[in-house]
């Protein structure tokens, strides 16, 4: 009985256009929803969780030192054969890498290398922005790779940045932490 | 010299009409994505300008130097033509369409309207047929199949809500006892005719979406099935011209509705000025449009034919005869 008043209820409906309201008046609640676009790169930019794999970087121990000791081990367990390690002697008799080279054009960001360090002198970190016209460029070196920035210390948010195309196209930021993005994906 | 006052004002009305016609896509385009974005909870053009406001402009320079590209096997006169065959129409049919009684300017008064036909109705849905050959040209021309079957799918969708939407209007006709636009306006004065034929208002929206080709009824460019319809090999300004009829269309047939059924210029509650109203009310359509587009998934090619012959053509013919039996 109650089946067929629904039945009825749902043709009446139909008739005038119950559906097509509800289908109008519900694109109209989203056109005045807040928007969940991150302006990437123009205004926002994605900082990734401490965990993310991004560009490498090499550490320094507390006197300054590269803690690398060129045992290139990570050289070995790297997948992709794309870490170059040349070891030499420095003034105090330890032993440091000459050369470190990382070609990231063939690196898949796997992490190995980080996990196999004995030194934990290598680590994948939070920039993901380094894409190049030359693919010679993705060819890393040692001093630069101990300039590149470390982990996130708390990441996972959407933070202010700028664009900047003087040198290389770059997505500047300065604030540590942002909002929650995830958050606007909800709607309450 | 009363004649030349007059030719030339005519002559500035249409060169006015002209420019306002063709400048109009480029903000409708801009609102048009707009209004995707935020019922899709994006932004929409952001970049160029403030708030993307430059967007039509560059697409435009984009659509200008665009190469014109030509297919090989393309029949050439007829791939020229067409796209200006799709596009003269809806311009033409404005001569016929008022936009207010009259305004005063310096002491003169000057009609909003470039001509009074006593056949306005007629013109408008004569003219309007033509816009046809523009699509079928085209998809015929560039020897494509996918260009065949999307002018082919236009011819019979247009054609078969052509009809539903002409008898629509009749009623309307019936209560303003004259087919000029003008005389049904004046009509409407004190109660919209909206309120005595919303079956009309209702088969003529709906004609007139399948009409200007907008979802739910754009077959024509599905672009799931078709590419793009008939325009499919079409680039450049050549294209840009579709779209500028397509837009001319949808304006065309939100003015059409305001005229007809929800009392021109006539307003209601505040006293703003006439031509205010007008403009308020077809933006308010233009935008149903927009947001119906946004709404809406697109029919199936034998539903819309079954809507066009089983249900919006038996439901104008009785609101013909229910007219004609209350107002006789
Ligand atoms: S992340 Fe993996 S692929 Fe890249 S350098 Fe380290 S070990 Fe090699
Ligand atoms: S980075 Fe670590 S694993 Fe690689 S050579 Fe240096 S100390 Fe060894």
């Amino acid at each position: 009985m109650s089946r067929a008043r629904n039945t009825i209820g749902t043709w009446i409906g139909w008739a005038f256009f119950a559906d097509l309201a509800n289908g109008l008046a519900l694109t109209f609640g989203y056109m005045f929803s807040r928007s969940v676009t991150m302006q990437y790169p123009d205004k926002e930019k994605w900082l990734p969780y401490p965990r993310y794999r991004g560009h490498h970087f090499l550490k320094r121990d507390e006197e300054g030192e590269i803690k690398c000791v060129a045992c290139e081990l990570c050289a070995r367990i790297c997948p992709c054969y794309c870490i170059e390690v040349v070891p030499y002697e420095d003034e105090k008799g330890n032993r440091r890498p000459a050369k470190f080279e990382i070609d990231t054009a063939r690196c898949l960001f796997c992490g190995l290398c980080e996990d196999a360090c004995p030194a934990d002198a290598i680590a994948l970190g939070q920039q993901y922005e380094f894409s190049s016209f030359s693919s010679r460029d993705l060819v890393i070196g040692r001093d630069n790779l101990l300039t590149k920035p470390g982990k996130a210390a708390t990441g996972g948010g959407v933070v202010a940045a700028r664009l900047n195309t003087k040198k290389d196209v770059l997505v500047e930021t300065n604030e540590p932490q942002g909002y929650n993005w995830w958050r606007n994906i909800r709607r309450t | 010299m009363e004649l030349i006052v007059a030719l030339g004002l005519i002559i500035f009305k249409v060169a006015l009409l002209i420019a306002i016609l063709l400048l109009l896509p480029l903000p409708l385009t801009w609102v048009e994505r707009k209004i995707a974005g935020h019922i899709q909870q994006r932004m929409g053009p952001m970049r160029v300008g403030w708030h993307g406001l430059l967007q039509p402009v560059a697409d435009g320079i984009k659509l200008l130097t665009k190469e014109d590209h030509i297919p090989a096997d393309a029949d050439r006169f007829l791939f020229k033509l067409a796209p200006i065959l799709a596009l003269a129409p809806p311009f033409v049919v404005f001569v016929a369409v008022p936009f207010g009684e009259t305004v005063s300017v310096l002491g003169n008064e000057i009609t909003l309207y470039v001509s009074n036909l006593n056949v306005a109705l007629l013109f408008v849905f004569a003219v309007i047929g033509l816009e046809v050959y523009g699509i079928i040209f085209g998809g015929w021309a560039a020897n494509s199949k996918y260009a065949v079957l999307g002018s082919l799918r236009t011819c019979a969708q247009m054609i078969s809500y052509e009809i539903p939407m002409g008898f629509a209007v009749i009623g309307v006709v019936m209560m303003a006892q004259s087919m000029s636009l003008l005389d049904i306006v004046r009509a409407q004065a004190d109660v919209w005719n909206v309120v005595y034929q919303p079956v009309g208002f209702f088969v003529f929206f709906v004609a007139g979406l399948a009409e200007a080709q907008r979802i739910p009824f754009d077959l024509a460019e599905a672009e799931g099935d078709l590419g793009a319809g008939f325009h499919t090999e079409y680039s450049g300004i050549r294209f840009a011209f579709f779209m500028a009829s397509e837009y001319a269309i949808m304006l065309l047939v939100s003015v059409l509705v305001v005229i007809l059924f929800f009392g021109g210029w006539n307003g209601v509650l505040l006293p703003l000025p006439p031509l205010v109203w007008f403009v308020l009310k077809v933006a308010f359509f233009v935008y149903l449009f927009m947001w119906l587009r946004f709404t809406l998934p697109r029919y199936r090619y034998d539903q819309l034919m079954a809507i066009g012959w089983k249900v919006l053509l038996p439901l104008s013919m009785a609101n013909i005869i229910i007219t004609g039996i209350a107002f006789s």
